[in-house]
């Protein structure tokens, strides 16, 4: 294996993850690692990442792309810096969350699932992040916004930007 | 006794004959009805089962996706069909064979059809001069909806109101 | 046992069966997509559901153990508009392409959709659209189809133990699938034709030539492997159009390897012979059958009275069928001739007056699955015998879920290079000459010879002694080993001192009846021995004789010899072949060609290696001119005047050969030479040449599968297989020269880390110089 995408220093962090796990059942840490993995490189997944992932975790490729496909958090096309994942299920929408997506798709100029051409800011629809209580929210990077308004919003890019 | 008499003078003034003759000229001048046939020709409704043909659509792409139900329907079995994948990976038929001396114009065949490929038209005028001239291959059931497509669809749109 | 009630109808039931099963046995009918009784439960299409009693919701049937006193009903109202519901959403995203899709008319979905479906659709969206995919040569797919019931993911996960399907994606994006692009390799591929309910895996090679109402279903027996799996076939205007396989739990269960559905594929080969042919000074030329027999009569009379008729020589193949098998030996034994053998590929013929009758797997293949241990030897099972792996592969895993798998059975390997397993080995070692690895645990095991120890010997030795169930499987490169005496000496002696049974992979469906039927110089009929012993298929093919007799031979890529026996049968005054199809080998050394039919055209019986014997009926009648191999062996005789050749029918010849009691044949296969005290291991500093029959080539008719031929498993077996390490420097070649006994190749060649050292893994069925030996490499 030549150039392995996995150095020591992210081997390190996923036997943290298959540490927590009993012994023959390595492969629970398939969801730790891959966020490992795509951590590593800038925010999204590659074949080779996925196929390294399920070596060092001793399993078959297709369940770590059934894995890596299935949940939203896993990217398999490169991101901007900042991805913000808004909430558009039930709560969010009656407390006005397509008033969010309006406005942030006219602020940034870029639909749904888009990335502004600077590669600053990746737009993102997800479903509920039980944060309902703050509704209309979102997510970005690994910080939840609640309670938003465009004004707010405004406030929060502004201070990425 | 009267009766003779009423006889005698009917066959003495010739009064059937008149009669027969008032016959013939009323209908010297009613409409004529026979058709001259072959120079003219009855109107033929637009559910006529005649030949049978294959369609195309207005592409030029042929209809028949070889899904073979009119060879099952077909209570007479005169059609045999072969198929494989064209190089497209379309599903096609290689061979179509209408065998018309078993056919019987029952017109399942067109029932059955998904996609209005083969269709009875209104020719009925054919003829073999050779043995086996009357099983009519793709070719020749492609050639004859080529002819006749106006027909043939002029003939589907009347019927489409009752379908 | 407990008693639960279903529709009214009061059922027994064991604790803990799943409610489905319970139902399927009482005839009780309950629709399902993702269940299939060989596959773990899914519960994901949710079309069984049923009406519970005190369950607030249906409750899926498949997934539903029973409970005693449980009250189920299968058509309440309930249970209706569950059922209805889930299909509705089903068909949402089902195209309505029916007439084009090669499952229709026998497809689950269509069927269930007349029962529960709705006429109209309430849906008025776009359909979802799926791109296809390309798996191969054997399976194609039109995957806007898929229900996403995940049969063919838990069947190439759990049964070809390959997890190469999966479901990627979610909701309305999840796709099955490979992910990214790959073909699906797996020798047990074709099932999943089989297991899909809709059309959205189906067979390529049928693809869109018949449909399911228009075939006629004839039973048959495969012959390419010691299982003898039980087929179908399908045939339309005397045409094979696909081979499905005949449930039978005993011998396939429900399922066919690749080799037994797609070897029909041959019955349309282009080389396919269909009418006699005679070489009349030099020239070929196609005649009538009485003037080929004519012609064949006299040339085998010239050999017997110009020379003697020991100079005539008969080879067979060992998926001729028994009754041709037997009228074969019949002839030549009426000739006085005692040259028959089939054993072409067998190298050492020095205990064949102590082996076994015949090659016994020692057990009956269901047994199989109840071995706690194992050990492989000499055999690349998976390609080998791909239906039997797959019952070792049941034994081992108690859980062939598709993330844990929970061992339970101790399988070993002995193998010249390091194969794949589709399930964990407990041991394995690499030994190119076998010798030196069984030797050690032989002597691990107290026997008294003089052995070196090898990694992993002691374990196996040990392992051997703890379990309770154990057998050892002796596979095609012990067989056809140049030391196979010496090798059967050292199983044998493992085997009584272990305790274990002992069992051969015969290498085709019929080597036993081969055996039985005394297709063998030294053994008549039944296993009785011949006083002078007639020549070996060794003898015969390289000394040389004036006349042969070939029976759906192709010496030349059957047997071990290749160029060899090719130059030996050019010499030859005359060389009657009943062969189905002519090679331009062929033309060069026979002198008369007969038109054979090949086995779903003929009637016969085949045994296959737990010694069952399974008789079957042609399905279509031969191509052209073409004559069952019997027929023609018995006018040869007519012919020849040899007595007792007064057969009408597979039925007389069949109720002759049952005048032996063969019914249950059983084969004592601890049978062997006297243990040698010290071994010989030949060396060399050139590479040992390891010579595997590979999948895709063990007989006439799977040579000429087109759609095999295509697959990456016959592709592989092509070229030299070097070790990656050692032959490293050679990357970036295209070809190398292999050299074997002053001849050279120019040869492909691949970089595997499975092949020891030293070694070189080439494969049998081309004509590349002898099995084994040794060879050199170097760059071309």
């Amino acid at each position: 294996m030549s150039n392995s995408l996995l150095t020591p220093e992210i081997c390190a962090q996923i036997d943290k993850w298959i540490a927590k796990y009993p012994v023959d059942q390595k492969q629970s840490a398939v969801m730790g690692a891959l966020t490992i993995a795509q951590d590593a490189n800038g925010g999204w997944l590659t074949q080779q990442w996925m196929d390294e992932v399920a070596d060092y975790l001793e399993m078959p490729k297709i369940a770590v792309y059934e894995v890596a496909t299935f949940y939203s958090m896993y990217e398999h096309k490169p991101v901007g810096k900042h991805k913000i994942c808004v909430c558009t299920n039930i709560s969010c929408l009656l407390r006005g969350s397509e008033e969010i997506v309006e406005h942030l798709e006219k602020r940034l100029g870029i639909k749904m699932g888009e990335t502004t051409p600077d590669n600053k800011f990746t737009l993102k629809e997800v479903e509920c992040l039980a944060a309902c209580c703050g509704a209309p929210m979102f997510q970005i990077g690994k910080d939840y916004h609640e309670n938003l308004t465009p004004e707010k919003v405004d406030d929060i890019l502004n201070r990425l930007e | 006794m009267s009766n003779n008499v009423v006889d005698y003078l009917q066959r003495l003034t010739l009064s059937e004959l008149f009669k027969g003759m008032g016959v013939t000229g009323r209908y010297l001048f009613e409409p004529k009805i026979t058709v001259q046939y072959p120079e003219e020709k009855t109107p033929l409704s637009h559910r006529f089962r005649g030949h049978h043909a294959l369609r195309r659509y207005p592409n030029g792409e042929e209809r028949c996706i070889a899904c073979k139900l009119c060879e099952a329907v077909c209570p007479a079995l005169a059609i045999t069909i072969e198929a494989e994948p064209r190089a497209d990976g379309s599903r096609r038929t290689t061979r179509y064979d209408v065998d018309m001396y078993k056919c019987i114009f029952c017109g399942f065949c067109e029932e059955a059809c998904p996609v209005d490929a083969i269709v009875e038209t209104s020719k009925f005028e054919y003829h073999g001069e050779i043995r086996g001239d009357l099983v009519m291959t793709k070719e020749k059931l492609l050639a004859i909806g080529d002819e006749l497509e106006a027909s043939i669809a002029a003939n589907r749109a009347l019927d489409a109101p009752y379908r | 046992m407990i008693t639960i009630e279903i529709d009214g109808k009061s059922c027994q039931a064991e604790s803990g069966q799943m409610l489905i099963d319970v139902a399927d046995a009482a005839g009780i009918d309950i629709p399902r997509f993702c269940y299939h009784k060989k596959l773990s439960v899914a519960a994901s299409c949710r079309m069984c559901l049923v009406d519970v009693e005190k369950a607030p919701k249906p409750l899926p049937a498949c997934a539903t153990p029973v409970m005693n006193g449980m009250v189920v009903r299968t058509r309440s109202d309930k249970a209706r508009a569950a059922q209805k519901a889930v299909m509705e959403f089903l068909l949402i995203n089902h195209p309505l392409d029916c007439p084009i899709c090669d499952q229709g008319g026998e497809c689950e979905l269509q069927d269930i959709a007349v029962g529960y479906g709705s006429d109209v659709a309430r849906f008025q969206e776009l359909k979802r659209i799926v791109p296809d995919k390309n798996l191969g040569s054997l399976i194609s797919t039109e995957m806007t189809r898929c229900i996403h019931c995940t049969r063919c993911v838990r069947f190439s996960a759990e049964i070809a133990g390959v997890r190469e399907m999966g479901a990627t994606g979610r909701g309305e994006n999840m796709r099955i699938g490979t992910y990214i692009e790959n073909t699906i390799d797996s020798e047990l591929s074709g099932n999943m034709v089989d297991v899909c309910p809709v059309g959205a895996l189906t067979s390529k090679p049928f693809r869109f030539t018949a449909r399911a109402w228009e075939l006629q279903q004839r039973d048959s027996v495969s012959p390419h492997d010691a299982v003898g799996a039980n087929l179908h076939f399908h045939v339309r205007r005397n045409q094979v159009m696909r081979a499905v396989p005949k449930e039978n739990e005993a011998v396939n269960e429900v399922w066919l390897a690749d080799r037994d559905r797609y070897s029909y594929l041959a019955l349309q080969a282009d080389d396919r012979l269909t009418a006699p042919m005679i070489k009349k000074d030099g020239v070929w030329q196609t005649v009538e059958w009485e003037t080929a027999l004519k012609f064949a009569v006299k040339s085998l009379h010239d050999v017997s009275c110009q020379h003697t008729s020991a100079q005539l020589g008969a080879l067979a193949s060992s998926t001729s069928t028994l009754e041709e098998l037997y009228l074969l030996q019949k002839l030549m034994r009426g000739m006085n001739c005692q040259n028959i053998d089939h054993r072409v590929r067998q190298a050492d013929f020095s205990d064949q007056d102590v082996a076994p009758l015949f090659p016994y797997l020692g057990q009956s293949l269901s047994d199989l699955e109840q071995l706690d241990t194992a050990l492989i030897i000499g055999s690349n099972l998976r390609k080998e015998q791909p239906l039997i792996n797959q019952r070792l592969r049941k034994a081992t895993l108690a859980d062939r879920g598709l993330i844990s798998e929970h061992v339970k059975a101790n399988m070993m390997a002995i193998n010249p290079a390091d194969y794949d397993f589709n399930y964990p080995l407990k041991a394995k070692i690499t030994d190119p000459s076998l010798i030196k690895a069984l030797a050690s645990v032989a002597k691990a095991l107290g026997a008294d010879i003089q052995a070196e120890s090898c990694e992993n010997g002691q374990l196996i030795a040990e392992t051997l002694k703890n379990g309770q169930n154990k057998t050892l499987l002796i596979g095609q490169f012990v067989q056809n080993h140049q030391q196979a005496s010496v090798l059967k000496s050292l199983i044998s002696t493992i085997g009584k001192l272990s305790g274990s049974k002992i069992g051969y992979l015969a290498e085709s469906g019929n080597a036993a009846g081969a055996h039985l039927m005394g297709v063998l110089p030294h053994r008549g009929v039944s296993g009785k021995a011949i006083e002078n012993k007639g020549l070996n298929a060794q003898q015969m093919l390289t000394e040389g004789l004036k006349g042969y007799l070939l029976l759906g031979l192709e010496p030349e890529l059957d047997s071990r010899f290749g160029a060899t026996a090719l130059e030996t049968l050019k010499k030859a005054q005359c060389v009657v072949s009943l062969t189905a199809f002519k090679t331009p080998a062929m033309l060069e050394y026979a002198t008369v060609l007969l038109p054979i039919a090949l086995f779903p055209e003929t009637s016969g019986t085949y045994i296959n290696g737990e010694g069952r014997w399974q008789a079957f009926n042609g399905a279509v009648s031969p191509a052209g001119e073409a004559r069952p191999a019997w027929k023609v062996l018995r006018v040869l005789a007519n012919l020849l005047q040899v007595d007792g050749f007064e057969y009408a029918s597979t039925d007389d010849i069949r109720s002759e050969i049952g005048s032996f009691h063969l019914e249950t044949p059983i084969a004592d296969n601890s049978q062997c030479n006297p243990l040698p005290n010290t071994f010989e291991i030949p060396t060399s500093n050139e590479l040992q040449r390891i010579t595997e029959m590979p999948i895709y080539a063990v007989d006439a008719m799977i040579r000429r599968a087109g759609a095999l031929q295509k697959t990456t498993d016959a592709q592989k077996s092509t070229g030299i297989v070097l070790n990656a390490q050692q032959f490293a420097h050679l990357q970036g070649h295209d070809k190398i020269d292999v050299s074997q006994n002053g001849q050279t190749f120019e040869l492909t060649f691949r970089l595997e880390e499975t092949v020891p050292q030293n070694c070189a893994l080439m494969f049998g069925g081309q004509m590349l110089g002898n099995w084994d030996g040794f060879l050199t490499v170097g760059e071309s």
